[in-house]
């Protein structure tokens, strides 16, 4: 190819990412620096008049006991459900890969949850563990367990977990996908060579089949991280943060303070402070796990 | 060149599409309107039916003219009253046309913001947040003429925004009269006969003394501002001003108080309150589970509605001191018209002309009915409402003390926007025991230190 073409070809080439980086320009670069600058202010969210205040928000969210539980709260749900949904999502896709019958039953049958959306799970799931009328409540009742009822979404030491557990089931059906996609493309040839070289079951799993998707877990784990870290929908609908501060986490805390308590620039600031979690815990995450992967 | 032609197509495509939701705002409103529920096609399809007998009506506009409105439409009551008046309003008025903007339900604040901040602000709306909106300059004041329709009415700055929709509403408890009956319980006339009363029906235990909609922060609200108007504001109206001043903080004794008249009271409340939604409390007193609840007046039409033969009783709860302090009043929210909509006169003038419409006492009566609202114009509509809801309106003229919530206060008592949630939330900490009262005063100190520095009404801060 000349030199020309080559031109051309690179002219063609802007032409067709043009509308995707305009569209995300638009609405995710240019937005996101103009938070940097409302970070950096007092606004209300209302008023036309926007007061430059300094360092100020930043320095509330070093001292703030309120944004310290939030971070708690969010670090410990990140952990929860990237553990558990991972954990969970690769023995579902086990399962589905060495079933004999059913298979694609089984793979639609964990993959719904994954469609129906969070405020309708978060609603599903409210109702299933309330304490007067839900089914979980109910059906220990019913079977003489009636002693193990609890206030699921009402005591403090357990609504996090009970949230967590949510996110989870609606999850791991997405993340089963993609563990067994990978476990699909791990070639028979090496999983026979194994077993002729007198690999058990156990062997075969930790020393080849794991190894050769890693790169399955590098996306799941940085999927599930993210995904923790900003979940909104279930805390919205399941207990709105409460009770009292239990379930607040950082997005919960950036939408209450920002869009229900007027405090914008504040709420700017959490969200600026949560993009940096995000890169930082990212970038260790993929440092770590790529480290780990295997090419065959 | 073909791929270059292809690439451009594509892009303005694109940008087009994402575009095509930004027109000017009156073709925007324009098309909302056309798929705005079926409450503005009923008031299109009355409006078609009667504008022909009612042409006659003096014109208030010099051209045909629409206003968009919305209003908080969470509860069915409104929802059916607001419709009725706008229909009315509709088929009496053959130049100007009120459209009915979806409320969004519960989020009625949120949506007001988004509204805002879209540029679809309405023309005449709900209002809350009013000192925020105010301060924005998004309100226009009202003129005198409708202000006179009134009792009382909030001033901000020399001028009324807002025109009251109804007395703030008046909290009490709700009981099951029937069981009261069965068991020979009376009304308490002290509040010592109050927490006596919930012990025997907690000892009882077919029953929860009281149904408490935890989960929904705001209703913790009701019992909070009777605790802290029992406590605080018995000893110093002036709290919130003092507290600005610096000359009073959250680790006051009768802040504290308030926390332990709090602790006892919910000590009654059903198992597992923290995660019962408001919305849930009327199953529970009508189908026997709880025997009282303590909510405003607008839980009598929901009562009804839920169990048309439940037989409901009211009565104040007394303070401590032995005295009846309630909510009521005119508050800061009601009817207000946007100042960007007051610029165009034919706006204004059908504006204003809806107002006074909507406070028409056969008009206003509708509102008052549905909703158990207490009237608040000069002119009190005679409405139909039960024995138990003239008995509010009684206790609300004879009660020691009137007024409105904590967290609706104007001028030197008014709130930092984000404290009224950060209460609520560290008092649910310390009843359940996540908190002890002394950290829960400190965190609320320093909390409040913090909103203080960007809101203060004495010194300006958060205001000009």
């Amino acid at each position: 190819m000349n030199k020309k073409n080559k031109v051309k070809l690179q002219k063609s080439t802007y032409g067709f990412i043009a509308p995707a980086f305009i569209l995300y320009s638009l609405f995710v670069i240019v937005p996101t620096i103009s938070s940097v600058y409302y970070s950096f202010t007092s606004w209300d969210g209302i008023s036309p008049v926007v007061r430059f205040i300094g360092l100020n928000n930043y320095k509330e969210i070093l001292t703030s006991a309120r944004f310290g539980n939030a971070l708690k709260n969010t670090v410990i749900l990140t952990i929860f459900i990237s553990l558990l949904e991972n954990a969970f999502a690769l023995g579902l896709a086990l399962l589905v890969d060495n079933v004999k019958i059913g298979k694609n039953f089984f793979r639609s049958a964990f993959y719904i949850p994954v469609l129906i959306s969070g405020i309708v799970s978060g609603f599903i799931w409210k109702i299933m563990y309330n304490y007067n009328f839900g089914a979980i409540n109910t059906i220990l009742n019913d079977i003489g367990l009636g002693n193990l009822k609890q206030d699921w979404l009402g005591n403090n030491k357990l609504t996090l977990i009970m949230v967590g557990l949510v996110l989870v089931w609606k999850g791991a059906g997405y993340y089963m996908i993609i563990y067994l996609a990978s476990l699909q493309s791990v070639s028979t040839d090496v999983i026979e060579a194994s077993q002729i070289d007198g690999a058990n079951a156990i062997q075969r799993f930790r020393r080849i089949i794991i190894p050769l998707i890693s790169g399955a877990f590098t996306i799941n784990f940085t999927l599930s991280l993210i995904n923790g870290l900003k979940v909104f929908d279930q805390i919205n609908v399941m207990t709105d943060g409460g009770p009292g501060f239990t379930t607040e986490t950082l997005v919960y805390l950036l939408y209450k303070v920002g869009f229900n308590e007027g405090r914008q620039g504040f709420g700017t600031a959490v969200g600026m402070v949560l993009l940096f979690i995000i890169i930082i815990l990212n970038s260790l995450q993929q440092k770590f796990l790529k480290s780990r992967e295997v090419q065959l | 060149m073909k791929r270059k032609m292809l690439a451009l197509v594509l892009t303005t495509t694109m940008i087009m599409t994402a575009f095509v939701g930004c027109g000017k705002k009156a073709e925007t409103n324009n098309s909302k309107q056309v798929d705005t529920s079926v409450q503005d096609e009923s008031a299109e399809a009355g409006k078609e039916e009667t504008t022909d007998q009612v042409g006659e009506e003096k014109s208030i506009v010099t051209e045909p003219t629409t206003l968009t409105y919305v209003f908080a439409d969470g509860d069915e009551g409104a929802k059916e009253a607001m419709n009725e008046i706008v229909n009315r309003f509709n088929n009496t008025y053959k130049d100007v046309t009120v459209k009915i903007m979806p409320g969004n339900g519960g989020a009625y604040s949120e949506l007001l913001k988004t509204l805002d901040s879209v540029g679809e602000f309405p023309d005449v709306m709900e209002m809350r947040d009013t000192a925020a909106y105010i301060r924005a300059g998004k309100l226009e004041p009202l003129s005198s003429e409708i202000t006179a329709l009134f009792k009382t009415t909030t001033e901000f700055e020399n001028a009324v925004y807002t025109a009251p929709l109804a007395g703030e509403n008046t909290q009490g408890i709700i009981y099951n009269k029937a069981y009261f009956d069965e068991n020979g319980f009376t009304e308490p006339t002290t509040y010592a006969e109050f927490i006596e009363l919930c012990q025997k029906i907690k000892e009882k235990g077919d029953m929860s003394p009281l149904v408490v909609g935890g989960q929904d922060i705001w209703h913790m609200g009701f019992w909070f501002n009777k605790a802290y108007n029992d406590q605080v504001i018995s000893q110093d109206p002036d709290f919130i001003a003092n507290s600005y001043a610096g000359t009073k903080d959250f680790t006051d004794a009768t802040v504290k108080a308030t926390f332990e008249e709090m602790k006892e009271i919910m000590q009654y409340a059903q198992d597992g309150w923290t995660s019962t939604p408001d919305a849930q409390i009327t199953t529970f007193l009508v189908n026997k589970m709880s025997a009282m609840m303590f909510s405003g007046t607008h839980m009598f039409s929901q009562i009804e509605a839920a169990d048309r033969e439940f037989e409901y009783g009211w009565f104040p709860v007394p303070s401590p001191d032995g005295k009846t302090r309630l909510v009521g009043g005119a508050g800061v929210g009601g009817l207000a018209i946007s100042a960007e909509a007051a610029q165009d006169p034919n706006k204004k003038a059908a504006a204003e002309e809806f107002i006074k419409f909507f406070f028409q006492s056969e008009n206003y009566k509708v509102y008052c009915e549905k909703l158990s609202a207490i009237p608040v114009t000069v002119e009190e509509p005679t409405i139909d409402v039960s024995d138990v809801f003239k008995e509010v309106i009684e206790a609300t003229n004879t009660a020691d003390d009137l007024c409105s919530m904590w967290n609706g206060q104007v001028g030197n008592k008014e709130l930092p926007p984000d404290f009224r949630n950060f209460m609520y939330k560290t008092v649910i900490e310390v009843l359940q025991g996540q908190r002890d009262l002394d950290s829960a005063c400190e965190e609320l100190n320093k909390t409040w230190k913090t909103c203080m520095e960007s809101f203060n009404p004495l010194d300006g801060t958060g205001i000009q």
